[in-house]
């Protein structure tokens, strides 16, 4: 895309979740569907995001063995935004 | 008005994931670009979103025109183009990669889009070397000549597929 429309494949990882929730603006979503045509990366990228809320979308708590609770949970509780 | 729109296996949509019936109006609640609406391409849209299978679409009700697209209230999809091959791609590549290396072969720092565009077509990414082929025109003059650029491939892409003579 022209240069003052640029979107980098940071950006695009950047904005996946809000582009999959759609809560982005209409020129930030045509930029990043226009990146995704030309980039393999970012289009897998997008598909297993995908694949990966309809497989834990499906999850229920006591899908979840309890020693795999356990450490997601303590993993959560040390996890702080850098 | 009749506009284009690329579909994958199956007639489904790449982005909406929207499987399209053949010949049946589809109807959205309001033409709003990149939310709902039919979306869909003029002829000098195409070279942006190219894809798997590309269609002619019969578009109908207030027609919103945005940067890369049109979007209707209403859509119904009339014919594959079945000229829109594997083959035909690697046609358009070739004819990107030769237009850059006539133009910037021998420019400095450009010149090295052609070697770029020439690894994208021998791996079969054509999108990127088409965009490649744009973004090597706009750094030569700025963004007038990327749009320039993606104008030649669309009339390019026009001609051999008869598109906008509908």
């Amino acid at each position: 895309m022209r240069l003052d429309r640029e979107i980098t494949c940071a950006q695009v990882v950047d904005l996946v979740t809000a582009y999959l929730e759609d809560v982005l603006d209409a020129d930030d979503r045509e930029r990043v569907e226009e990146h995704l045509v030309f980039c393999d990366g970012c289009s897998t990228y997008l598909d297993q995001i995908r694949q990966t809320i309809a497989v834990t979308g499906r999850l229920e708590p006591e899908d979840i063995p309890p020693a795999l609770q356990d450490k997601l949970l303590a993993a959560f509780r040390e996890w702080s935004p850098a | 008005m009749t506009a284009y729109k690329f579909l994958g296996d199956g007639s489904v949509s790449p982005f909406a994931g929207f499987r399209w019936p053949v010949g049946e109006w589809v109807e959205a609640a309001a033409a709003d670009p990149c939310r709902r609406g039919i979306h869909a391409c003029r002829v000098q849209d195409v070279p942006f979103w190219l894809g798997h299978g590309l269609w002619e679409i019969e578009l109908d009700g207030e027609i919103v025109v945005y940067q890369r697209k049109i979007v209707a209230p209403r859509g119904r999809l009339v014919r594959r183009l079945t000229d829109w091959n594997r083959e035909l791609l690697e046609e358009f590549g070739a004819g990107v990669l030769a237009r850059t290396r006539t133009r910037f072969g021998a420019v400095a720092v450009l010149s090295g889009y052609v070697g770029d565009i020439q690894n994208h077509l021998a791996s079969g990414r054509v999108p990127l070397a088409a965009f490649a082929a744009a973004r090597a025109a706009e750094l030569s003059g700025g963004p007038a000549e990327y749009e320039r650029e993606r104008l030649r491939q669309a009339a390019w892409l026009a001609d051999r597929l008869g598109l906008g003579t509908a």
